[in-house]
């Protein structure tokens, strides 16, 4: 059982509704365009509401707004932050550059963060787990050679326009059918979450709405 | 000319889920389980978590609703052990999606008997990786009160504060952002991680490298995880939410699903091969 939703009156209107909306969805299997549509647009209603609250109620009003009102000399980071936020909004109103600088700042932070966390956390540790430690058996050389076997060939496959020997030519074509491979086992392993999920909704219907196998 | 087995194909979808909803009520009711195998990250999650007894535990709540229903029976398990050892559970959300989850679970908790001075919600936070970074100095809301966030304020009221996290991936910010922004900067903080099949392949290696304290990953490991929480017989009569009551799906219809998935895969395989020599032949 999913449990997300209480026994009381409310989770069984609740169970209701979400059995009805389950079943609306499907009714593209049998080539009903309508009822898929109105959940669609359901959904798509609901996530912007939610969103929209979500913003409001845990981040603009108790990480700005309350803080600001309370003590706005106190925070000058807010107050910054409040005038990017402007800038980025007034953008289309105000010379390229105003809306510029937000966007740069925004872009650079998250790259900075992103960047140098996997560097950091990643590719470097990621690296040196690589390398066999002194004493490692043959089976640990063996899979460390293999690693960089593939890490290799896949970084060929990214040589774009430059002029290629055959043999290197060759490498990175085997470096695009190992990237293939590991998207195709990756598109597996989704599969396999999806078959979970269209199980559990089935299980869904089965039990908590029409009390199945109770 | 119209294709002949046109009608047949349109109707494949229906009748794809139709034999899985057949495999998932043989499984209903004959109680076929989950098919847990030995599976020793499971075993040295639940060994690890034991041992946190009655710490104060952090859960970077951030599953994705797409592959929740995968995870979800691991990670109400592990919140079953969290309570049943005494420890306080935190939770805290980088991506909407996940903030709408952890809401729904700690509703269930609160539902399941669990003390109000043993859960705090720390809120959705803003910011992505950003977000995870200024967690690290600072993740306690100002309006958050009670003895738990004191305790955590006076601890510093960073991720530091906690003595484990248990991150639940499945979104963009998983086990792998948490390793890359905290764990570079809090190497003392344990950090363990439930995820879905679909992560498996990101995940793994963080665990292998030792940088997670901990992994489950995947339906065979969560099944394994469900089952050492469930036979736990250190553990006595428990109620509420120390209980297990998510079970992992049967495998059955999951299995039918694969079986189905590669015959469709494989008919459309042949049916491209086929087009070329058709075309040759007009």
């Amino acid at each position: 059982m999913t449990d997300l939703i209480g026994p009381d009156g409310g989770g069984t209107l609740a169970t209701w509704v979400a059995a009805i909306a389950t079943l609306l969805t499907w009714s593209i299997l049998v080539g009903a365009r309508r009822p898929f549509t109105w959940t669609q647009r359901l959904l798509a209603g609901m996530l912007t509401g939610y969103l929209a609250l979500l913003a409001i109620r845990e981040v603009i009003v108790p990480r700005l707004i309350s803080p600001l009102a309370g003590d706005p000399a106190g925070h000058p980071l807010l107050l910054l932050g409040l005038l990017l936020a402007g800038m980025l909004v007034a953008g289309r109103w105000l010379p390229r550059w105003v809306g510029a600088v937000p966007v740069a700042i925004l872009v650079g932070a998250t790259a900075a963060f992103a960047l140098g966390g996997a560097m950091v956390g990643s590719v470097l540790p990621q690296i040196v787990g690589l390398l066999p430690a002194p004493g490692a058996g043959p089976a640990m050389a063996a899979g460390a050679v293999i690693s960089v076997a593939v890490a290799s060939l896949v970084l060929l496959a990214f040589l774009h326009g430059r002029s290629q020997g055959r043999v290197v030519g060759a490498l990175g074509a085997a470096g695009r059918w190992v990237m293939l491979g590991g998207v195709g086992a990756w598109l597996g392993y989704l599969v396999l979450s999806r078959l979970v999920l269209l199980s559990d909704r089935l299980a869904f219907l089965a039990t908590d709405w029409l009390g199945l196998g109770r | 000319m119209t294709e002949p087995l046109g009608g047949l194909r349109r109707t494949l979808p229906l009748a794809f889920v139709a034999i899985v909803a057949v495999g998932t009520l043989v499984g209903i009711r004959l109680d076929l389980g989950p098919g847990a195998g030995p599976a020793p990250a499971a075993t040295s999650l639940h060994a690890d978590l034991a041992e946190l007894g009655r710490g104060r535990v952090l859960v970077g709540f951030d599953a994705d609703i797409g592959t929740y229903a995968e995870i979800r029976p691991a990670v109400r398990a592990a919140l079953a052990q969290l309570v049943r050892g005494g420890a306080t559970i935190s939770m805290v959300s980088y991506t909407p999606e996940g903030r709408a989850l952890a809401l729904a679970e700690l509703d269930r908790l609160r539902r399941g008997g669990v003390e109000p001075g043993r859960l705090l919600d720390l809120g959705f936070h803003a910011g992505a990786e950003a977000g995870l970074v200024a967690g690290v100095s600072s993740i306690v809301p100002r309006e958050a009160d009670g003895a738990l966030a004191a305790a955590l304020r006076d601890a510093g009221a960073g991720i530091g504060a906690f003595d484990a996290v248990l991150v639940v991936g499945g979104n963009d910010l998983g086990p792998r952002s948490w390793v890359e922004q905290v764990a570079t900067r809090l190497p003392e903080v344990a950090i363990f991680g439930i995820v879905p099949t679909s992560l498996l392949p990101q995940a793994v290696p963080y665990r292998a490298s030792g940088q997670l304290a901990g992994l489950v990953a995947g339906a065979r490991e969560v099944a394994a995880y469900v089952a050492a929480v469930r036979d736990d017989p250190t553990t006595g009569a428990v109620q509420g939410a120390a209980q297990v009551t998510d079970e992992p799906p049967s495998s059955l219809p999951v299995l039918v699903g694969l079986l189905l998935t590669l015959v469709l895969l494989a008919e459309a395989i042949a049916s491209r091969w086929r087009a070329p020599a058709r075309g040759g032949a007009a």
